[in-house]
Parts: structure tokens; C-alpha cells; sequence
């Protein structure tokens, strides 16, 4: 099942790691390859549940020329 | 000896990595091993900010109950306090700011580095090696350090890098502390601007496209935790600092990518840089107690990592102060501004840049005629810190500890003319004021609140009461903190 990122919304996340106890899973980190937002799905909702996080922290990465680069690359 | 203290320094010169200070920390009753199973999220963070209410004293903190995470070990709050800084220095744990500060002033120019060798194959960092199926999320206990952070970040790390033009230049590699976000199991992004040596080192790779091969060094020995953050030269060796600072070795051996690594650090990732690659990159809450936002940084693969059996993995509570952000780089913050100033003006007596890396700083200099305090603070401006960071600078007179801020409200309030106050505008500033109105550069704040001089008038019949001070009173002052039981 596909889970929406929490941040952008998007559906491209993959699965990083679980973690267990007697061999059940008690959580799963998910990782957004469209905006790099990394979740577990444990967390308090404030981080993790769209409508609960502040909507300035949300973002779209559809244009990443928006956002500021910290090393320029070098033109060769 | 030292001249702070009766105890023996050596105590905490046989420290040789970062478990020798935590058996350290603990015979003094300053670390404790948290008792009870937590999530990573919130309780880590919870716990964190917790304990940095007690600036003065808290523990350094050791998890080994972290739910999902079976055998994993972390510790925080290492540097955490004042009380943990003295240990560290060789001090009794309630020793005042104050000393601690002429201690490292003492020290401050050491050449005496101790730097041994140790073969790879006998380095406990090396113990357990991972070269395929790297899995950071595994091999770490990572957790989110802020509730609106964009990732796990690793806050803490030591990183080496050479000069990708010079790279068996020794004093050119460069160990400093970056933000790191891993992103998937086996890449992550580090945080750095051109200004930094890092920086440097990846314009030049990716100018030349020279390969860049990094070593990220996860628990440390105390020393080089707090000096890799310490503004040296270009060309000096920070493990060379560290060592000559503490008055003991550095064990130093070579990581699977060629890089000199601390023989005894915890975890070591080695890494290469991706030319060419910006990722995003944040939010992440920094030391003015403020998200920093997104932006697009360098991305690394991780090539190997090698770890001491058990690892303990090292990391630190940052976020809006006081947190251990703060006490562990106060004191070398301080230190590079005052050891520049006194060169030129000996006047300069103190340096006070504890407060959120020196964005509000206190000097303190014997006054010599009207105005000359304002002079000094132009000059802080100008030091390579002072620069970027100092923002709001008050100037106080020899007679008040600017590590007091009762005196230092005391001088504010008794010697400060609305005129004695300076406002530089646009200047060069740090990204990351949160107050910033264009990130990067904004106004400088000086206020003189030393007492007047000639030519100045100075108003109608005032005397200032001189009560009793000296070696006399400290010593009064440090028996008195003995009976009560403080050692
Ligand atoms: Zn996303």
C-alpha cells in the first residue's frame, strides 16, 4: 500500500528500516524520494498526520529551482 | 596540578576516548543510564530538553532501552553542562565559567601535541567492519531531534577531509562538526557553506572533479568534540588542537579510505562526495533556537562503516537554548575573540560568547579614555567570529565578570547612556537568525556600558562602592561553596 507522504503529499516513499520486538514490527521509517522527508510511523501526529503538522513546514518539490542551494555547483 | 584547583589534572588527561569519559562522568555522579524502555519518538527529545534545564549540572545521558532498537546504545548530553565541561578540564564540577575560561585562555597556544599511531588492524574503531548492505537506520538508532526536523539528523559527528588538491598535507585536513540528514540507507546529505573548510574541499573536488572521500566519526574523545567546532587556522590540525589543549594523546590510526581517524572514536562512516548532486535538505531546529528551512545540499554515499563492538552512538540535543549546543562550543567561542583582542589591546580582560555562538557577547576592558570601549567592540566585529555572529555586543568595565549577568544588569543599568548605544547597519550576519529581515546580513548592536571618562562629563557627586575583592575574597568564595559540601 502506497502511503502519502506527510509533508508534500506525494506517493513515491519507500520503506527504511522496521523496527522489532519478539519478531513483530513495531514501526516502520518511510522516506519521501520526492521532497526527502523521513517518517516513522510511530510518531506523535504533530510530526506526521498532514492536518495536524504546521502548514509551513509542508512543501512542494515540483520546482526544487525554489528552493536556495547551499554549495552552488561548480559550472565546468 | 593546576592553578584552579588542588585535584590532579591527570585524572582527566588519562582520558583516551569518549567510554574513559563516560566511567569518568559517572564516578562523579554525572551520567546516568536511562532505566526505562522508550520510543525514539517523542520520549528521546523529551528527555533531552528536560535535562538541559539544569544548565549547571545535568548528567550526560545513556539509552540502552530504545524500543526497535535491541543492543543499540546512544548518549547525549556528554557536553551538556557546566559541571561536565570542568570534569573535562580537569576541574571539580562546580568550578565557575569564569576559571574554566582563563583555564582554556591558559591553555590557548599549546604546541605540545600528542599524536600516536595505531595500526588499522589493531584500532578498536575497526572491530566490526560493514562493507555491503549498509543500512544507516540500522546500524544507528536514529530519531527525530525536533518535532518539525526534515529528517534523523546526526548532530554530533566529527568529520575528516582532505584538500582534494593537497591531499597529504596533514595540517589541511580538516575535522569539523556538519549537520548530516542520512537520506536512505547508505546516503546522506551534509550541511556546509564555501566559507567552511568543508565547503572548501567540495568547490574544489567538484571544480577539478577530483574525488572527495570523507570519514564521519560517531563518538568521539571529549576533546576533539569540542574542538572540531573551535575556529582555527586553515592549514592547523585539529586532532594536533584537541590533543595539545588537553595535555594528552590522540590515538590516531587510518580509515578503509585513507583518511586519519581516531583509533578509539565509536563509529566511523567513510563516505565519498557526489559530484554534481543537491538534494533537499532541512528544516532543522539550529542553535538560535529556529528552523532553519529547506534547501538543496551536497549529497554523500556511504562506502563502509566500522564500529568498536557495542557501539555507542553519540548524538546532541539542539534546538531553541540553552541546550548542549551551547556549552559544549561557549568556552572556544570565547577563547579565539579574546586571544585576537588581547594581541592588540591588552586592555581586554574577558571574553563572554556563551550565548547562542556568540550572537550577544560581553567584553570586558580596562576603560582608558571616553569612547575607547566602543573602539574595542568595532575591532570584535572584525575578528573572524566576531564577523558573522556577534550581534549584540555589550562592553562593560574591568570590574564587572562579564560571565555575571547580575553585574553585567548592573552595569547596564547604572552606567549606560541612551547615546553609549551604536546600531552598525547592514552588515555581514549568520543565515540563520531567526530575526534576520535579509538572511545574511543585517544590523550589529553595541552598547557601551562602561563607566564615563574625560573628556566626557561624568554626572554630579557620584562615588561607586568598591567592596572587598581578590584572590582573598575567591578563595572565601570557593570555601564557602566547599562547606557546603560542593567538591
Ligand atoms: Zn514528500
Amino acid at each position: 500500500m502506497a502511503l502519502n507522504c506527510p509533508r508534500c503529499g506525494g506517493d513515491q516513499n519507500r520503506v527504511e528500516h522496521q523496527g522489532k520486538e519478539n519478531g513483530t514490527v513495531i514501526w516502520t521509517v518511510h522516506y519521501c524520494t520526492a521532497c526527502c522527508f523521513t517518517w516513522r510511523d510511530t510518531e506523535p501526529a504533530l510530526s506526521i498526520d498532514p492536518a495536524k503538522r504546521r502548514k509551513v513546514f509542508q512543501i512542494d518539490p515540483s520546482h526544487p529551482e525554489r528552493f536556495g542551494v547551499v554549495i552552488p555547483v561548480v559550472p565546468r | 596540578m593546576n592553578k584552579f584547583s588542588d585535584l590532579p589534572i591527570k585524572l582527566a588527561s588519562s582520558v583516551r576516548s569518549l567510554r574513559d569519559f563516560l566511567d569518568l562522568l559517572e564516578s562523579h555522579d554525572q551520567c546516568i543510564t536511562w532505566p526505562d524502555p522508550i520510543m525514539p519518538e517523542p520520549d528521546i527529545r523529551e528527555i533531552c530538553v528536560a535535562s538541559g534545564q539544569d544548565v549547571p549540572g545535568a548528567p550526560a545521558i545513556l539509552f540502552d532501552k530504545i524500543r526497535g532498537y535491541p543492543d543499540k546504545r546512544l548518549v547525549t548530553g556528554v557536553h551538556g553542562s557546566w559541571a561536565n565541561l570542568a570534569i573535562l578540564l580537569g576541574h571539580p564540577k562546580n568550578t565557575t565559567i569564569k576559571a574554566m575560561f582563563y583555564d582554556i585562555i591558559s591553555r590557548w597556544g599549546s604546541d605540545k601535541a600528542q599524536l600516536p599511531r595505531v595500526k588499522p588492524d589493531q584500532a578498536p574503531v575497526h572491530e566490526v567492519r560493514i562493507e555491503r548492505d549498509i543500512n544507516l537506520y540500522d546500524i544507528l538508532p536514529l530519531y527525530r531531534i525536533n518535532d518539525f526536523d526534515g529528517g534523523y539528523y546526526i548532530g554530533k559527528a566529527n568529520v575528516v577531509s582532505r584538500d582534494p588538491l593537497d591531499p597529504d598535507n596533514f595540517g589541511k585536513q580538516n575535522v569539523g562538526i556538519y549537520r548530516i540528514q542520512p537520506h536512505g540507507p547508505d546516503e546522506f546529505t551534509l550541511m556546509s557553506v564555501p566559507i567552511h573548510d568543508m565547503g572548501r574541499h567540495m568547490q574544489a573536488a567538484e571544480e577539478t572533479g577530483k574525488p572527495l572521500r570523507i570519514a564521519v566519526m560517531l563518538g568521539n574523545h571529549p576533546a576533539m568534540a569540542m574542538f572540531a567546532a573551535t575556529p582555527i587556522g586553515y592549514d592547523e590540525s585539529e586532532y594536533a588542537y584537541a590533543s595539545a589543549m588537553m595535555g594528552s594523546p590522540i590515538e590516531l590510526t587510518e580509515s578503509g579510505n585513507g583518511l586519519d581517524i581516531q583509533a578509539h572514536a565509536e563509529i566511523v562512516i567513510e563516505a565519498e562526495y557526489i559530484h554534481g548532486r543537491r538534494e533537499f535538505e532541512g528544516p532543522f531546529g539550529e542553535f538560535p533556537g529556529s528552523y532553519s528551512g529547506v534547501r538543496r545540499a551536497p549529497m554523500f554515499k556511504v562506502t563502509a562503516v566500522s564500529h568498536r563492538k557495542n557501539p555507542i552512538f553519540e548524538n546532541i540535543y539542539i534546538g531553541r537554548g540553552w541546550t548542549e549546543h551551547d556549552t559544549l562550543i561557549g568556552l572556544n567561542t570565547s577563547a579565539p575573540i579574546y586571544a585576537v583582542l588581547k594581541k592588540e589591546f591588552p586592555e581586554v580582560v574577558a571574553v563572554n560568547a556563551l550565548y547562542q555562538h556568540g550572537l550577544t557577547g560581553i567584553i570586558s576592558v580596562k576603560n582608558r579614555f571616553a569612547g575607547f570601549a566602543k573602539s574595542i567592540a568595532l575591532r570584535a566585529l572584525s575578528t573572524p567570529h566576531g564577523l558573522m555572529y556577534l550581534k549584540n555586543l555589550i562592553m562593560v568595565d574591568a570590574d564587572v565578570d562579564p560571565f555575571d549577568l547580575n553585574q553585567v544588569m548592573w552595569a547596564l543599568s547604572v552606567r549606560t547612556r541612551a547615546s553609549d548605544i551604536m546600531v552598525l547597519n547592514d552588515m555581514a550576519m549568520i543565515m540563520i537568525d531567526p530575526a534576520a529581515v535579509n538572511p545574511g546580513k543585517g544590523h550589529h548592536l553595541i552598547i557601551d556600558a562602561t563607566t564615563h571618562m574625560p573628556p566626557d562629563p561624568i554626572g554630579g557627586d557620584v562615588e561607586i562602592v568598591s567592596p572587598p575583592s581578590g584572590p582573598a575574597i575567591d578563595a572565601l568564595a570557593a570555601r564557602i561553596r566547599a562547606l557546603q559540601g560542593g567538591n
